[in-house]
């Protein structure tokens, strides 16, 4: 075998490509000749710069979840639940009618909240969730979500700072699997509330925020509404109210992630 | 096969090979923020195809849609602007306390950058993917006397520009 013939041969022999009878012949032929030796390391030499793991890149760690999302929208499951439709299933011709109706409850349950001193505290707690879960499922209507969309929270806190008399922890959580996808302003009666958002893979999570007030208190313990898990807390004066069609036990991981944010800022 | 069903098998076959899809990619089209949007969109026309019949295994055919969703998007690119605008590969190794080793993956990043689109995809597909030519000749839709002699320039050019890369550092 010649040095010609062996480099025609050399790319398919290094990559396991010939049969056993030809491979043979340039194993012999590498093992007498420097010069195509040098050929052969140079090309391993190549491979193994290649192969070093630092050199090839590795996806985003949130690619995952967004194309999961996208794919989501390509298939229309029959609806499971009347209110927990992804925002995307909502026929256009029903639009404006869910919107309307959506305004019109929280037009109602405004008009009750704030004003009923007199109310028990059990149909007082009710009003609330009531109009938490109306907030959220406005929200997840055709771009309702955020008012400002971004994904860094030196970004979006600021956004709040100018618009809100106090303001909201807003924490990063996508390590977490948690991703800040923005905020929003939305109402609690005729109040002024912050609305940090976060997708957990297919879910969205609505984190509303509001000074803490006697005649405005989340369920602190973890409730089901409208198949709506919802969770409230306190921080630093502030009230704070979870609320996703995500499992319990994610929102749980969630609230738990928020409170020990808090404490590592602080 | 309802559409449910076929996201579900979509995602237990495809979706683990989402890292296979991005290094790919990011290698074709060398930023960020489109190699993102090519992966999507790979994934988006696998869902639209997936169930047929398929003569290739999964690997190969999904590396095939992201290599043809990038090759037109490259092509588009270059109408657009005359001048390639290569943007300069970031190093976003993980942290490396051996800064020699840290300058030595930098290299190879931008060696392997600067060499012609396809002898670029068929060393990412056959020394990355480690697929065999026949899958690399299915994914390029080229010959396999073609897959060879193009790796065999490609791993000279890279050896040739690697060896310079290291003799300027030791001047």
């Amino acid at each position: 075998m010649t040095c010609a013939e062996l480099h025609e041969q050399l790319d398919p022999f290094f990559d396991n490509e010939l049969g056993l009878a030809e491979a043979q012949k340039i194993q012999q032929h590498l093992e007498q000749c420097p010069a195509c030796e040098a050929e052969y390391a140079a090309r391993l030499a190549v491979r193994q710069a290649l192969q070093k793991p630092e050199v090839q890149f590795t996806p985003p760690s949130d690619l995952l979840d967004q194309i999961q999302a996208e794919l989501l929208k390509q298939v229309r499951p029959a609806p499971q639940r009347k209110w927990s439709l992804p925002r995307f299933e909502f026929p256009p011709w029903l639009l404006p009618s869910l919107a309307g109706a959506a305004a019109g409850l929280v037009l109602w349950l405004g008009s009750n909240l704030f004003l009923t001193g007199n109310r028990s505290s059990n149909s007082l707690l009710a009003t609330v969730t009531a109009q938490l879960v109306s907030d959220h499922m406005r929200s997840l209507l055709p771009d309702h979500l955020t008012d400002v969309v971004s994904t860094d929270q030196h970004t979006v806190k600021p956004w709040f700072a100018g618009k809100l008399s106090f303001s909201p922890p807003v924490y990063d959580l996508a390590d977490h699997g948690f991703k800040l996808i923005g905020g929003r302003l939305d109402y609690l009666g005729n109040q002024e509330i912050a609305a940090v958002v976060f997708q957990h893979g297919r879910h969205f999570i609505n984190l509303f925020v509001w000074p803490k007030n006697e005649s405005a208190y989340p369920p602190s313990t973890l409730v089901q509404k409208e198949g709506f898990n919802i969770i409230g807390w306190e921080a630093n004066g502030l009230t704070m109210c979870a609320i996703t069609d995500a499992a319990p036990d994610t929102l749980k991981i969630f609230v738990e992630l928020q409170k020990q944010s808090r404490m590592s800022a602080e | 096969m309802n559409e449910k069903e076929k996201l579900t098998r979509f995602e237990g076959e495809m979706l683990p090979l989402m890292n296979d899809a991005y290094n790919l990619a990011r290698w074709l089209v060398q930023n960020e923020a489109d190699a993102r949007d090519m992966v999507q969109e790979a994934f988006l026309r696998a869902f639209k195809f997936f169930g047929g019949v398929r003569g290739e295994t999964g690997r190969a055919w999904l590396l095939r849609i992201v290599r043809n969703v990038c090759y037109d998007h490259l092509r588009k690119r270059k109408v657009h602007s005359s001048e390639a605008e290569l943007e300069n590969i970031p190093d976003d190794s993980s942290p490396e306390t051996d800064l020699e080793l840290k300058s030595d993956i930098a290299a190879v990043r931008a060696a392997l950058a600067s060499l012609p689109e396809d002898f670029r995809t068929v060393l990412v597909l056959r020394e990355m993917e480690e697929l065999s030519y026949r899958e690399i000749s299915e994914i390029t839709q080229v010959p396999i006397g073609t897959v060879m002699s193009r790796l065999a320039r490609g791993r000279q050019q890279l050896a040739e520009s690697l060896k310079q890369m290291r003799e300027k550092d030791l001047v």
